[in-house]
């Protein structure tokens, strides 16, 4: 080999090699800025008040059966192994953040539209046979707002109701309590019983296995290394974490039965309605949205804007819409097209990141996903309580639900077609989405999305902003959407996102 | 869920006779002082691929194909050691559904090809052995995150190959030629992705290694030299295509491959050659099952 190519290949070589990657958002150990002592009696959400649960008292801390609950972890401290260590590391970066993760994780992987049969007919995932293909659940974007919502919303009321039990009993953690005991993960003045990391364990386990039942095995693995994780690490007894584990399913059941009962099961509707759609924007002079796809898929759960919202009533969600999109027909809508057309054709590299940054498509996080993976940092980096962590995102959450519902109301009402079936001529530079244009709903998201955060970190809302707009105008850059789309959802979603601002203003948690 | 041209061009340009020693892969080099050059079109296209190992068809993309001119060129630095550069321009295409194709300058490949051994063999024909190492950097900023449309995989790449080449006085020659391919990890746009059963919070992806090889038989006759080949990539980790997902640039992308040249150097001027091959993919996993079409001119310049 010749000298001069020498160097050049090695730099390659070396290169070459390093090729480690860090999975996850780095956590350090949580030490909360703040005990959130009075989180008790901030304001419920789904549960009447913290007392809706009864926690029973515990057993003194100088008692018999308490002594033996110490003992326990002190032996079991005495024998850990690599792996109990590294799952005490783990959790110790905070429950609800590493549970957001997870959501997040679950949610790409479960995002896979099914699969056309021979038939050119679409199988339609089934509850009751989640293992089967296709899977279950398709979480697309709507799916996943809504599934995201209500894992931070149980959390959220669980947590609320541990910390009003917390301070009626106010046990200490047995790393306070007894010399011998390390504490393995930051154990503050909290008081540990009812346990805070059992009642995460307990309320999201629940909530994901109705969510995403073809997971269970794992989740519930992951949910028992938790409360273990608690257990070894001197954070938590037997008892703390018994009674938080109880607390903990009993709100799931009450979360699960309003999921059960908040319009999902009637999301995906039927050809006859499918076809209702179609039909109205015709006879109001309009072109219907026709599936792009080949064999044309049916459209992505019209009924979605049906279902229960948060933070808004039935008349909120229609008071709010924006109103209707250009007439497919106009001169106005012929330009946005124009448009369309020209700023895929003219596209730059650094559009075309802006694009693939936010593109948020099949088989990823979703942009709810996307935003989660946003605050998280943020919430991370503010050191809050769980309490506190797990507010943040329900906030964020019911609003992206909200937004998810707002939208695709509106989406199925104009029943709008998307750029390239107005100009087959275009071509995307990411996937189309199978449902109709108007409004955007990544606009609607990302808009609701950054008027929460913004409320709950002023300093960083000039960040939002931009995250919003880049957002919002990557699906002009991608090709799919209309300018009048991606401003007419930014409006809504703004809107949307201040039901959950003025809600955060008299929660009793500021 | 593409091959990058680099991989295809070991295969479709084995061996050459006037311009001898001017691929990756063939077990000749060119004389010293001597400089190829060639000018190569490609044309690859498929309307299956494998889902994993689900081979099917999707009809939002219909046919994908992928053209591409390389430019190439080869000087013979010594007796022993010819250096190589390879240059592809690449196309993409979808016939059916809204996605855009794409185009840009690909990867530059620089290689170095030594020659450890030229001896007779019994008194049929002579054995060659020979080292190469080759080096591959994205020429432009493409994106990777578009397969099956991004013009390639846009990873940094140094590949070490050995090869015995067996030419018979007679016209036969065999050729055998195995590669590693060690890949640098290749950053996409988004801040998360998910593959191989896991979502990773990162804009960067980890590329598997590759091993390939190729084996070639052929013939020549004056002016005429036809191989046919059989050549094998098999990528050492990467996931599935997962049902009904798009393709991604990680993924495990295997194939076999069989194809068949022709090259014919000019009776004048005899600096000038011409060649034509075509290959098929028999099996495959993340891939589509590709045809390829190529066509290139040689010419030989003794400095």
């Amino acid at each position: 080999m010749r000298p001069a190519l020498l160097p050049l290949v090695l730099v390659l070589v070396s290169a070459a090699c390093d090729n480690t990657i860090t999975s996850t958002e780095a956590l350090p150990p949580l030490e909360a800025a703040s005990l959130d002592s009075t989180a008790g009696s901030w304001r419920m959400i789904v549960l009447s008040g913290p007392t809706q649960f009864t926690v029973a008292a515990p057993a003194a801390e100088t008692s018999a059966a308490y002594a033996a609950e110490l003992a326990a972890i002190k032996s079991a401290q005495s024998k850990l192994t690599t792996a109990q260590r590294s799952s005490i590391a783990y959790w110790a970066g905070g429950g609800v953040l590493r549970w957001n993760q997870l959501v997040r994780d679950l949610v790409a992987r479960f995002n896979l539209p099914p699969a056309p049969r021979a038939d050119g007919t679409y199988p339609v995932p089934d509850p009751e046979n989640p293992f089967a293909d296709p899977q279950f659940p398709f979480a697309n974007p709507p799916y996943a707002a809504r599934a995201y919502s209500y894992v931070a919303v149980a959390q959220y009321e669980a947590l609320k109701t541990a910390w009003y039990w917390k301070y009626q009993y106010n046990r200490r953690s047995p790393a306070r309590i007894d010399s011998g005991i390390r504490a393995l993960m930051p154990v503050g003045d909290l008081p540990a019983y009812p346990s805070e990391d059992a009642v995460i364990s307990g309320v999201t386990v629940e909530m994901l296995k109705v969510l995403f039942p073809a997971a269970v095995e794992e989740i519930t693995e992951r949910a028992a290394e938790q409360r273990n994780a608690a257990l070894w690490s001197g954070k938590a007894a037997a008892s703390d974490v018994a009674a938080g584990l109880a607390l903990g399913k009993a709100v799931a059941a009450t979360l699960i039965a309003r999921a059960g009962a908040d319009g999902m099961k009637n999301a995906v509707g039927n050809a006859a309605q499918w076809q209702a759609l179609a039909d109205s924007a015709v006879a109001r002079g309009e072109i219907p949205w026709i599936s792009q796809e080949s064999p044309p898929r049916p459209p992505m759960l019209p009924n979605f804007g049906q279902l229960q919202a948060w933070l808004m009533t039935p008349a909120d969600v229609v008071t709010e819409r924006p109103p209707a999109p250009p007439s497919t027909s106009s001169d106005q809508m012929k330009q946005e097209v124009a448009e369309v057309r020209r700023t895929v054709e003219q596209l730059t590299r650094e559009q075309l990141a802006v694009a693939y940054k936010w593109n948020d498509g099949a088989g990823t996080y979703t942009p709810p996903g996307h935003w989660n993976d946003i605050a998280a940092e943020y919430i991370r980096d503010a050191r809050m309580s769980e309490v506190r962590a797990a507010r943040a995102f329900a906030l964020l959450n019911m609003a992206m639900h909200d937004a998810a519902v707002g939208c695709w109301g509106v989406k199925y009402l104009y029943f709008n077609p998307r750029p390239i079936q107005l100009d087959p001529s275009i071509k995307t530079v990411i996937g189309l989405p199978n449902f109709p244009s108007y409004p955007s709903g990544h606009s609607t998201f990302s808009a609701a999305a950054a008027t929460v955060l913004s409320y709950l970190f002023p300093q960083a809302a000039a960040d939002f902003d931009v995250m919003k707009e880049e957002a919002s105008i990557s699906r002009l850059y991608g090709g799919i959407h209309y300018r009048s789309d991606i401003e007419r959802g930014k409006e809504h979603g703004g809107r949307i996102g201040g039901y959950a601002v003025r809600f955060a203003q008299q929660d009793g948690a500021n | 869920m593409k091959a990058s041209v680099f991989g295809v061009l070991l295969f479709i340009v084995p061996l050459a006779t006037s311009v001898q020693g001017q691929t990756i892969d063939d077990g000749l080099l060119l004389p010293r002082r001597a400089l190829g050059a060639s000018v190569l079109y490609g044309h690859d296209s498929w309307s299956q691929y494998w889902e994993g190992d689900l081979k099917r068809a999707n009809g939002n993309i219909g046919t994908v194909t992928t053209q591409s001119v390389t430019w190439v060129a080869g000087y013979g630095l010594a007796d022993r050691l010819s250096v190589i550069a390879l240059l592809p321009y690449v196309w993409t295409h979808a016939s059916q559904g809204p996605l855009h194709g794409m185009d840009g300058l690909q990867d530059i490949t620089l290689a170095a090809k030594y020659q450890l051994l030229a001896t007779p063999l019994t008194d049929r024909g002579t054995l060659r052995a020979m080292v190469v190492g080759a080096a591959g950097i994205p020429a432009s900023n493409y994106t990777p995150d578009f397969q099956p449309l991004s013009i390639g995989l846009a990873s940094r790449q140094f590949s070490g190959r050995f090869t015995l080449n067996f030419q018979a006085h007679r016209g036969w020659f065999l050729n055998g030629s195995a590669a590693y391919t060690w890949r640098a990890k290749v950053t996409l746009d988004r801040p998360a992705y998910y593959t191989d059963g896991q979502l990773f919070l990162s804009n960067e992806v980890a590329m598997p290694n590759v091993f390939d090889y190729t084996v070639t038989a052929g013939y020549q006759s004056g002016r005429l030299c036809i191989p046919i080949s059989l050549s094998q990539q098999r990528t050492l980790g990467g996931g599935d295509i997962r049902r009904q997902d798009m393709p991604f640039v990680s993924n495990r992308m295997d194939w076999v491959k069989l194809g068949v040249l022709v090259m014919y150097s000019l009776p004048a001027p005899r600096e000038l050659g011409i060649r034509l091959g075509t290959s098929w993919t028999a099996s495959g996993r993340n891939v589509g099952q590709a045809t390829t079409l190529t066509g290139g001119l040689f010419y030989l310049f003794h400095l």
